[in-house]
């Protein structure tokens, strides 16, 4: 069960649905791995629903309602088969979706000795999101960013200075927090990162890459 | 014209009339029901028209455009509503939410693989919560809304109805951001919506 979450901002933003695609994908994936979280969104909408249910209602002419009722034979109701029962630990759907395949199947580019990383391509204009797979007890160069970074853990788990994460947990980490990531000793770790400006190296040894990793949004 | 059978304010306390919706849903998927169906748009047209033009940054046009786009997809996806694990209402709410999402995203020309229903699916209970205590929960942030001081309303309205994100909320009533957030989060303690609190960041 993750142990950390999205804070109170981000998910109210998530339900109300004005948080920018690319950070929505990954809190929806961490509902995949969240009961809580996912309660939590079920209240928030309820919130919305009052909100909705309390409007002002406007006056809609009598013409709408024949131009609907005459749409409805070209849109019959859809079938639906039982739901599947979610698994925890299965693949998030929304990254399914974006990447058609397995994580293997992806082209992964090797940016360090234990550190490849893949772009996936969600649309908007204003993030990058990538998957980031870290070579068992390998790790990330220090790094420290202009912007904001969401992290959350697909597969095996990472600690730095502040503590361990595990599948399913989800970070949040702010401009110029400074960390080195190291991946847990057991197995592989692979994590999606949304981020809305570079990564910075800060280290000495790796501090020539920084041209090179202008963020690849859209 | 078609007017909402509520109006404005707060639909009962006794749950009746989400339950009345929930039959409309199950009719529908069950024998494309038409009646039923014509039922559901005299309550909620009027609601998502007034949706689509809180915070008026929608033409007449699209927001004409948005009623029935939404409510066509009410009559198609009547099959996936599961009155044991939704409201009616909520399911109409996020149906709606997504549709606009999805609109905007057109109107700003997003070239994106994903869709609003992707990225916010409409959620169904985990558990088999009993209704009733689904029930009692919905009931309490209606009443509770009532209680709220204006400045909290506001927001939650500018978020919710209108679409801000809390930066633009803040950048609108020229508030600091902290102070946006804080509003949400006191109004959201006073509507006892339980997040978890080990969070990060």
């Amino acid at each position: 069960m993750a142990k950390f979450h999205p804070e109170i901002d981000l998910l109210t933003e998530y339900s109300a649905g004005t948080l920018p695609l690319a950070q929505a994908a990954c809190v929806s994936a961490h509902l995949n791995y969240c009961a809580q979280c996912h309660r939590s969104i079920e209240q928030l909408e309820d919130v919305g629903a009052a909100l909705f249910d309390g409007l002002q209602a406007e006056a809609v002419g009598e013409a709408q309602l024949d131009a609907v009722l005459a749409r409805l034979d070209d849109a019959p109701p859809l079938r639906y088969a039982k739901p599947e029962h979610r698994e925890v630990g299965r693949t998030p759907g929304i990254l399914q979706r974006l990447m058609s395949g397995q994580y293997t199947d992806l082209a992964w580019k090797k940016v360090t000795k234990s550190l490849s990383i893949s772009y996936l391509k969600t649309g908007d204009p204003d993030f990058e999101f990538a998957l980031y797979h870290i070579k068992a007890g390998g790790r990330i160069p220090e790094h420290t960013h202009h912007g904001s970074e969401m992290t959350l853990i697909l597969e095996g788990g990472f600690s730095d200075a502040d503590g361990s994460y595990h599948q399913g947990d989800f970070l949040f980490r702010q401009p110029s927090d400074v960390h080195a990531p190291t991946a847990l000793q057991s197995e592989d770790c692979i994590c999606l990162a949304v981020l809305d400006a570079p990564l910075k190296f800060t280290g000495w040894k790796y501090r020539w890459m920084n041209p090179f990793l202008r963020l690849r949004a859209g | 014209m078609v007017e909402s059978n509520e109006g404005n304010g707060w639909s009962g306390g006794s749950g009746r009339r989400t339950d009345e919706w929930s039959e409309c849903l199950t009719l529908i998927a069950a024998n494309e029901d038409r009646a039923a169906f014509t039922r559901l748009f005299r309550h909620f047209a009027p609601l998502i028209k007034a949706f689509a033009l809180s915070g008026s940054n929608m033409s007449a046009t699209h927001a004409d455009e948005l009623v029935q786009e939404t409510l066509l997809k009410v009559w198609q996806k009547a099959g996936a509503f599961n009155p044991e694990k939704a409201a009616a209402s909520t399911w109409v709410y996020t149906i709606a939410r997504n549709c606009r999402t999805d609109m905007f995203r057109r109107l700003q020309k997003f070239d994106t693989p994903l869709s609003a229903d992707d990225v916010t699916p409409e959620q169904e209970s985990e558990e088999p919560f009993s209704q009733l205590q689904s029930r009692r929960r919905r009931e309490r942030v209606r009443e509770m809304m009532k209680e709220l001081p204006p400045d909290q309303a506001q927001i939650l309205a500018k978020v919710y109805m209108e679409g801000k994100s809390h930066a633009e909320a803040a950048g609108e009533l020229d508030l600091p951001l902290g102070t946006v957030k804080s509003r949400v989060r006191l109004a959201l303690q006073k509507l006892q919506i339980q997040v978890e609190s080990y969070s990060y960041g």
